[in-house]
């Protein structure tokens, strides 16, 4: 419960400025509710996590969350030895329980089982957590920092906890040479700086106590709302956490006043990372609502530059400030790559022993986890008979044994790969949007996904990757392209990729419905003009969406029909359907893909 | 940090905008035959925020003392089967005032302990088969809310809807077979991105409110000063709060009172019939909601009669889940209500200038 083993101290780490800096608010105002970190392997963030534990008052909990803990760790539930030994139920606290008034660290938090990162998520809104399982029913306070660390390379973390988390430190650039020479260094000649860690320690005590006293000044916080809105921050939570962020650093910098760099960094830690737009030019710049801006003194020293600085509204200087600060390509930020959808979704289930749990069964243990509340029933009629006079304890035999049965949520994804060359193509791009509208009518029921890929020109562009929401397919597929040649196997190649992806979040189940004439033009590798080598690239990624179980519809939206027999060719390499449907209408399409589907 | 397992909620007085939401919960408490509210929106726009507070501007019930269902007691006889198979032998002859009941179901709940189940310790210590009642028993007479509604088990969101719809919770598992009195008005709410909603279950809830980020710089900023005054002492700011806590209630008590007595003019009810008719609503569901939304509105207001203006106010969130879905449709669905409310007003506005002898004879 205490304090892991650190290798170094808080203020030996050297590299991870950004983060040191978000763990030390963390640490002077719980309202932030806890931090994400994204870093790189091997950058040393564990070590800062656990570094940074050891700053707090002793006896603060300190739990590291396991990835493969489960739902009933997480909440608290039925103490099967205790239960045995009382012959009554006992509860168990939960690892969110056990967190109160401390810290709960996950590591590569990117992997966090989503049900699992949901529970999190409500915990930390509610501030307690609540038990409704298993016959149990418990509440208890969990009021925790979450830190979350990760790889941004291997994943995101899901969005639902994300929003929860007032800091989010992007990655950083890899630091310059000295810094890297210093973080070895450092490792191989730790200086147990007592001083240095004591000194934070009372800084982080003076600094909360302070904190209530700390006033944030209505154009500050008019300037944080404004930047917000230009950066197209979702939710109002947002502005809430910036305002509690300025608010603590002013504190850990001794400031009764938020001054315009608590302002900087409240930007950087909360807003930046949630922004889902640049700030744009012509954006409205409302005036703050109250007149009188703090002065500084700045002015009274009369120097031009400052004086002009001065006099510009902080709005103006955060936003600029933001605007240098945001990455050359927005959609490395978490929340414009969801909002664009050109990243994960939330994942599915991996493995049998995962997804909601729904009924128990007779069963052999090793083949599952055990039910208790199942096997407790199935074993307490037979108690009279089993126990000694006066003995209290359950007697639980192998014939009670219930173990739990999980549901595979997972359902078919689509793949729509449609041919965006040559006239028709707005055609079809139109009929196979409608049609994978249609499919998503009732995914929520079957947990059916839609993907869609277009191809033309040099290469496949996947328009909308694996998604169940109408709302976001609709948003995707607004825009279409059209034109150029028909790169059949990059299209077969991107499909076999989100197969592969699909297969990995558990989605067994693939059909990729191809809308094209077949004829291909542009290849992979293979030149262009080489008839012979685009028609054997095609047939070898046929082959093999075949073989790893794909199904496959191909949908010949030829109008002339030419008998050049290029699509029945394909749909016979990929094993499927060959379906003849010139001016293929949307019905058209879902139909087709309904019969296919009750024929599988 | 609170000593208390549950700070005091926010307050729902303090809550700043997002006033379509508000008033469908309040319509809600007004007439539980609405049928509930479903909310969507983006994250971090209060939403769980807002039905969590309803709780403390509820009115009070009279219950049979102790009865884990709820009962007012006129409804609990003198051999109650159901006090029997909960462990209670001899009916209780108090009564007590309780708040009306608002029950959230956390993430990850059972469905033994959302429907009920044997009671565990009953049968381990003393072998005997007693009912151990649920979240529904709880909910009876009340509300139910659940957060992140896509995120739950579909069978279990199946459940809820049937038992929300027929107001009989019906338990037949583990050797236990129940029946209880289950009405209570189901409260959704979720975010649109992650994933959508099967429209069936859409279809069951009375009333669809969607939310966005709030974008009034006075409001926003508001709601950052309300937020940390809160965070700093949340019963402080409780206890600041109290005297419009308290008025919202008296005028919620006041329009339940209200309510039988409200009326709804024949031109208002044709109103609604011929909006329902103009984009195509299915069925009679459409209509009954507008009307006994657009009643209860008048009631929280202080008015007796129904105006053409209530219905115009609740058209959107009654009907915008109810019309056709048309895949290839990119106007939002409320967009249309509402432009076929305008258009309907227009028209009739259109006709009372050109004849208004008619009209004046009609009322």
């Amino acid at each position: 419960m205490s304090s892991a083993p650190t290798t170094l101290d808080f203020t030996n780490i050297v590299g991870l400025e950004t983060a040191r800096q978000a763990l030390l608010l963390l640490a002077v105002n719980p309202a932030l509710g806890g931090a994400a970190i994204a870093a790189r392997v091997g950058s040393g963030k564990s070590t800062l996590v656990r570094a940074f534990a050891a700053l707090l008052p002793p006896g603060t909990p300190f739990i590291e969350l396991p990835l493969s803990i489960t739902e009933d760790r997480l909440l608290g539930g039925l103490d099967l030895e205790a239960t045995l030994i009382k012959g009554a139920p006992v509860f168990e606290p939960g690892v969110l329980a056990r967190a109160h008034g401390g810290v709960l660290y996950v590591d590569n938090a990117n992997r966090l089982e989503p049900s699992v990162a949901a529970v999190l998520a409500e915990a930390m809104s509610n501030g307690y957590v609540r038990v409704e399982r298993e016959g149990l029913s418990a509440i208890q306070p969990a009021r925790f920092l979450l830190i979350a660390t990760y790889d941004p390379e291997e994943g995101d973390l899901p969005l639902s906890l994300l929003d929860r988390l007032g800091l989010i430190v992007p990655l950083s650039a890899q630091g310059d040479a000295a810094t890297r020479a210093e973080v070895v260094r450092r490792n191989l000649h730790p200086a147990h700086d007592e001083d240095e860690s004591n000194m934070l320690r009372a800084m982080i005590v003076a600094a909360r106590e302070l904190l209530p006293r700390v006033q944030l000044p209505d154009d500050h916080l008019a300037a944080l709302v404004q930047t917000a809105m230009a950066l197209g921050v979702e939710g109002n939570r947002a502005d809430v956490f910036a305002a509690q962020a300025a608010l603590a650093s002013a504190a850990l910098e001794g400031r009764e006043v938020v001054d315009e760099d608590d302002l900087q960094r409240a930007v950087r830690l909360v807003l930046l990372p949630r922004a889902t737009q640049a700030p744009t030019e012509n954006q409205p710049a409302p005036q703050p609502p109250t007149a009188p801006r703090a002065t500084g003194t700045a002015e009274e020293e009369g120097e031009d530059e400052t004086q002009s600085e001065a006099e510009r509204p902080i709005q103006e200087l955060l936003l600029e400030a933001a605007q240098a600060a945001l990455p050359p390509n927005l959609l490395d930020l978490p929340f414009a790559a969801q909002r664009r959808g050109r990243r994960g979704s939330r994942g599915q289930t991996l493995n049998a022993r995962r997804g909601r749990y729904v009924r128990a069964v007779i069963g052999d243990v090793h083949g599952g986890r055990i039910a208790l509340l199942p096997t407790l029933l199935a074993a307490a009629p037979w108690q009279p008979l089993r126990r000694a006079a006066n003995e209290k304890r359950v007697h639980v035999r192998r014939d009670d044994l219930r173990v739990k049965r999980y549901r595979d949520k997972a359902g078919t994804l689509y793949i729509f790969a449609v041919d965006a060359s040559g006239s028709m193509a707005i055609n079809r791009m139109r009929e196979a949007k409608g049609a994978a509208l249609r499919l998503l009518q009732d995914a929520y029921v079957h947990r059916d996904q839609v993907a869609l890929i277009a191809f033309r020109g040099q290469g496949a562009q996947v328009l909308l990757p694996p998604s169940q929401s109408v709302e976001r397919a609709r948003r995707e597929l607004d825009v279409l392209p059209t034109g150029g040649g028909t790169p059949l196997a990059s299209a077969l190649l991107t499909a076999w990729h989100l197969a592969k992806q699909a297969r990995e979040r558990g989605i067994a189940q693939v059909t990729l419905v191809l809308m094209t004439d077949g004829r291909a033009n542009v290849g992979l590798h293979a030149p262009p003009g080489d008839r012979q080598r685009l028609r054997e690239e095609v047939q070898q990624l046929a082959a093999r969406l075949r073989a790893d179980g794909v199904n496959a519809i191909v949908l010949d939206t030829q109008v002339n029909y030419l008998s050049r027999n290029e699509a029945p060719q394909l749909a016979q390499w990929l094993g499927g359907r060959y379906v003849y449907l010139p001016n293929a209408r949307a019905e058209q399409i879902a139909n087709a893909l309904s019969q296919s589907a009750q024929a599988v | 940090m609170t000593t208390r397992t549950v700070a005091h909620p926010y307050p729902f007085t303090a809550i700043v905008g997002q006033e379509e939401m508000k008033l469908c919960l309040l319509l809600n408490v007004v007439d539980p035959r609405i049928g509930g509210v479903m909310i969507m929106g983006h994250r971090g726009t209060g939403k769980s925020t807002t039905v969590r507070a309803l709780a403390d501007v509820l009115p009070m019930i009279t219950r049979l003392a102790g009865d884990p269902f709820n009962r007012a007691p006129e409804d609990v006889p003198e051999h109650d089967p159901l006090l029997a198979l909960v462990g209670i032998h001899e009916r209780p002859h108090k009564t007590e005032k309780v708040p009306v009941p608002v029950v959230d179901l956390p993430l990850g709940a059972t469905e033994d302990r959302v429907c009920g189940t044997i009671d565990i310790e009953a049968a381990l210590t003393q072998g005997v088969k007693r009912f151990q009642p649920g979240l529904l028993a709880q909910a009876n007479r009340g509300f139910l809310y659940i957060d992140e509604v896509n995120l739950l088990e579909d069978h279990l969101v199946d459940v809820l809807l049937d038992v929300a719809a027929s107001g009989w919770n019906v338990v037949e598992r583990e050797g236990i077979s129940v029946r209880h009195p289950a009405r209570f008005v189901l409260v959704g709410s979720g975010n649109p991105e992650e994933g959508e909603l099967r429209p069936q279950l859409l279809d069951r809830f009375g009333l669809h409110a969607r939310i966005v980020t709030i974008t009034d710089l006075e409001q926003r900023m508001e709601i950052v000063r309300r937020r940390r005054a809160y965070d700093a002492d949340p019963e402080a700011f409780y206890a600041q709060w109290q005297p419009q806590q308290r008025a919202l209630q008296r005028r919620i008590v006041a329009a339940q009172k209200r309510l039988p007595e409200v009326i709804i003019p024949d031109d208002v009810l044709m109103f609604a019939a011929e909006l329902c008719m103009k984009l195509n609503v299915d069925g009679h569901r459409g209509e009954l909601t507008l009307a006994r939304a657009a009643c209860a509105l008048a009631a929280l207001e202080g008015r007796n009669r129904v105006t053409l203006d209530d219905v115009r106010r609740v058209a959107v969130p009654a009907l915008r889940h109810r019309l056709r879905r048309d895949p290839l449709e990119t106007m939002d669905s409320g967009e249309k209500v509402a432009q076929a409310v305008s258009e309907l007003l227009a028209r009739r506005n259109h006709r009372a200038a050109e004849r208004p002898a008619e009209l004046l004879e009609t009322a």
